[in-house]
């Protein structure tokens, strides 16, 4: 038997190149959040669904809490942040997306809004973001989200209008449902569409003009067909060796979900076209892939580069994942453009977390044999409970139903103290040569 | 060609070597206690085996290291993971096991092993030290009892407490306020064994529970461990004779694998056929292994025993009639 994992041979990932322009357009979005104020465009935060078409539409300036908080960790400008909520009362366990957030909210306040502050340093982005002009909460599962738009607007006197729109969990516990079908498909869909449709009416409130619905329509056609290049380029990904890995769709993320429409669609055809090209070519993500594997987990963001390079150090194509597959308009089938509400709002019910567990985990193990996985990477992130509740029935399903191993790491999404390198190496490298002597032991 | 393989568990509190000779039977081995991950620890380790069998680092054809500390080793050859090596040596020394819990200094693990002695799926203590062999030792110190002591005191336990903290800190505060209101120190440190089985059940849960379970790693040698765990889990632990050294064993056995396949040629037919009949006895996690390991049931998850007067029973007793 020889089954020893090698270490630091200096591999690294090879990204998609294609991806550097995800990063022009995540820092030419927040330079232009930056200075929305000074511009006097209206401000709106908000959380989890991506509700951002509605706001581009209507030319309201949008922040997405994780977005920033993510954007600040991919920095590695996350600790003031946090520190200024901890000092604030905010305990350490509270998850760190909303935390970093409420951090840049408190000092917004110190540094522009009370005046209290010192003067304001123009490399520190903690400060930076324009305080909202309204709150609109659209979260699903996510019990923290509605009371980080609280904690928000006490930060913030308690003054500013909050919209809140209730997205259901789906129970799939009916004898008809199913993935995107059943009476509780349509229920929720039509519940959670009406709120939509007041929402707008809140936002024609807040801005005093008719909503203009032609411009959604457009973005939503744009939307869609982004996200179609996406999934095609995801697809291709099923070739061996894998010519794009899960930390190549982590860095697309925002793209898709949080930036201006435009730009968005070319972003992707640059994707699909570079990851065509890798599969004519042979070309993989990683130097060496001999082991396909699937993450299970929202992202450490203050690990993004670092874990591609660490996963391709073992000759580990990471392929797929639930925070990456499972989400971001993920089913643009649903979206019609000329009447796109529903579409819209049945994509916030699908975010991956809002499914039952037999749903949740059916599609996990649909996508595990899709793209042959040989073991899977459980981040149980420390602060979003949300996202970890089911994954030891994720890896137990994972086992019987697949026979593959899992290994389970703890980390963070956005607070780097909670990760430990040295439990990620022995988990992933025990997992490793689990892979590798059953593979020769199969053999024999 | 050389005769002899070593095994190293560089762990964080001890550190262990096995030597064997080609026939895997075990030369030499000794347990070092040390610092955090010491390399004067390890040295010890290696030299008090070494001196044991006689030899020198030179006589060793493989080397293989596993640990915290397994990357730290110029010697070694190669490195694996203490769940690859702890399965590998608890398999060996228990043959049949299919669940291994290992309890160490600074991590506890679990790990199912499938029918050909594999890793089939394993669990580890995610944050801290909860449930560990340094748990123990904070909270040892805690109530002035000798951590060899410990488990003969709790044993002793009469009243059921409960130590609700896995956190080594805030466990130790708990303590300090049971034996503030009174109760003896036996009822607390039963209760801090009480809390470790439960920590492990939690484990076993991850992985599925079966049997035979072997228990190995230095917390196997506190009876009051082993006490409580196997009340937790409802089922007898195997305790082998040295449970500190499965690790390093199994990364012997895994250099001693790595060693005889290349130089098979060489190897003689006396050597060859000991070792033949060591794998088919021990079954262990060795891909090709000639022995057809059987499938290992916990007496205590047999069948029900037929109800008396039903169907079963008189099918049973007709059966065993004819």
């Amino acid at each position: 038997m020889n089954i020893a994992v090698q270490h630091a041979t200096g591999k690294k990932a090879n990204k998609l190149q294609s991806t550097r322009i995800a990063g022009k357009l995540v820092n030419d979005y927040w330079e232009m959040v930056w200075r929305a104020k000074e511009e006097g465009k209206l401000i709106c935060w908000y959380e989890g669904s991506a509700i951002n078409p509605f706001l581009e539409a209507a030319g309201i300036c949008w922040v997405h809490g994780e977005a920033y908080s993510a954007m600040l960790a991919a920095r590695h400008q996350e600790a003031k942040a946090q520190q200024v909520a901890e000092e604030r009362g905010y305990m350490r366990e509270l998850c760190s997306y909303a935390r970093t957030h409420l951090g840049c909210a408190v000092s917004n306040q110190r540094l522009r809004g009370d005046g209290a502050g010192a003067a304001p340093d123009d490399d520190d982005l903690t400060w930076k973001l324009p305080a909202p002009d309204m709150i609109i909460s659209a979260y699903a599962y996510c019990s923290t989200g509605q009371q980080w738009d609280e904690m928000t607007s006490r930060i913030f006197g308690k003054k500013v209008p909050i919209f809140n729109v209730s997205i259901p969990w789906i129970w799939g516990s009916k004898p008809d449902s199913g993935y995107l079908q059943g009476q509780e498909w349509e229920e929720t869909s039509d519940y959670v569409t009406r709120q939509l449709h007041e929402m707008i009416a809140f936002i024609e409130k807040q801005t005093g003009k008719p909503y203009p619905w032609d411009r959604l329509y457009e973005l939503m056609a744009d939307i869609k067909r982004a996200s179609e290049l996406r999934l095609e380029a995801m697809d291709l990904c099923t070739a061996q060796p894998a010519p794009a890995s899960f930390f190549d769709w982590v860095v697309s993320i925002a793209p898709i979900n949080n930036l201006p429409v435009a730009g968005v669609k070319d972003y992707f055809e640059t994707v699909l076209a570079e990851v065509k090209a890798r599969v004519a070519s042979g070309e993989g993500a990683v130097p060496d892939e001999r082991y396909r594997l699937f993450f299970d987990g929202i992202m450490n963001w203050n690990k993004v580069g670092w874990l591609a390079n660490k996963f391709a150090n073992y000759d580990a194509a990471v392929i797929a994942g639930r925070y990456t597959h499972m989400a971001f308009w993920q089913e643009p089938n649903l979206i019609d453009p000329n009447a796109p509400v529903r579409g819209m709002a049945q994509n916030f019910l699908i975010c991956p977390n809002n499914h039952s567990s037999p749903i949740l985990i059916k599609l996990i193990m649909d996508l595990c044999r899709k793209f042959e996985v040989d073991g899977m990477v459980i981040h149980a992130s420390r602060t979003c409970r949300a996202f970890t509740n089911p994954q030891f029935l994720i890896a137990e399903t994972a086992h019987r139903e697949l026979g593959i191993p899992t290994s389970m790491f703890e980390g963070d999404v956005t607070d780097e103290s909670f990760y430990k390198d040295e439990i990620l190496n022995s988990r992933v490298e025990a997992m490793l040569e689990a892979i590798d002597s059953r593979r020769i032991a199969g053999a024999a | 060609m050389k005769r002899y393989v070593m095994g190293i568990d560089f762990g964080s509190t001890t550190a262990k070597t096995v030597i064997l000779d080609l026939k895997g039977k075990r030369v030499a081995h000794a347990v070092a206690h040390m610092g955090a991950v010491s390399g004067d620890g390890v040295k010890a380790s290696i030299k008090m085996a070494l001196d044991q069998a006689g030899l020198t680092q030179a006589d060793m054809g493989r080397t293989v290291s596993t640990g915290y500390g397994r990357r730290m080793l110029d010697m070694a050859d190669k490195n694996y993971t203490e769940i690859t090596c702890h399965a590998r040596g608890a398999v060996a020394m228990v043959p049949g096991a299919r669940l291994v819990i290992d309890i160490g200094g600074q991590d506890s693990k679990v790990i199912a092993v499938d029918d050909n002695g594999l890793v089939a799926q394993f669990a580890m203590n995610d944050r801290c030290a909860a449930g560990t062999g340094k748990f123990l030792e904070v909270l040892a110190r805690a109530v002035e009892v000798d951590l060899d002591k410990l488990g003969e005191l709790a044993l002793g336990a009469r009243e059921k407490l409960k130590i609700s903290s896995m956190c080594a800190t805030f466990a130790e505060t708990e303590v300090i306020s049971l034996l503030a209101e009174g109760h003896p120190k036996t009822d607390v440190m039963g209760a801090v064994h009480a809390a470790i089985a439960a920590r492990t059940l939690g484990l076993v849960g991850r992985v599925g529970k079966k049997g035979p379970v072997v228990m190995t790693g230095g917390v196997a040698r506190n009876p009051a461990a082993v006490h409580y765990i196997e009340q937790a889990l409802d089922m007898p632990l195997i305790l082998p004779e040295l449970p500190q050294i499965a690790g390093a064993l199994g990364a012997a056995l895994i250099g001693l694998d790595d060693y005889r396949a290349e130089y098979k040629h060489q190897i003689t037919e006396a050597e060859d056929m000991a070792r033949e009949e060591q794998m088919a006895e021990d079954k262990a996690c060795i891909p090709g292994c000639r022995g057809v390991p059987e499938l290992a049931v916990d007496p205590r998850e047999k069948q029900p025993a037929p109800r008396a007067g039903g169907l079963k029973s008189l099918l049973s007793t007709l059966q065993n009639n004819l």
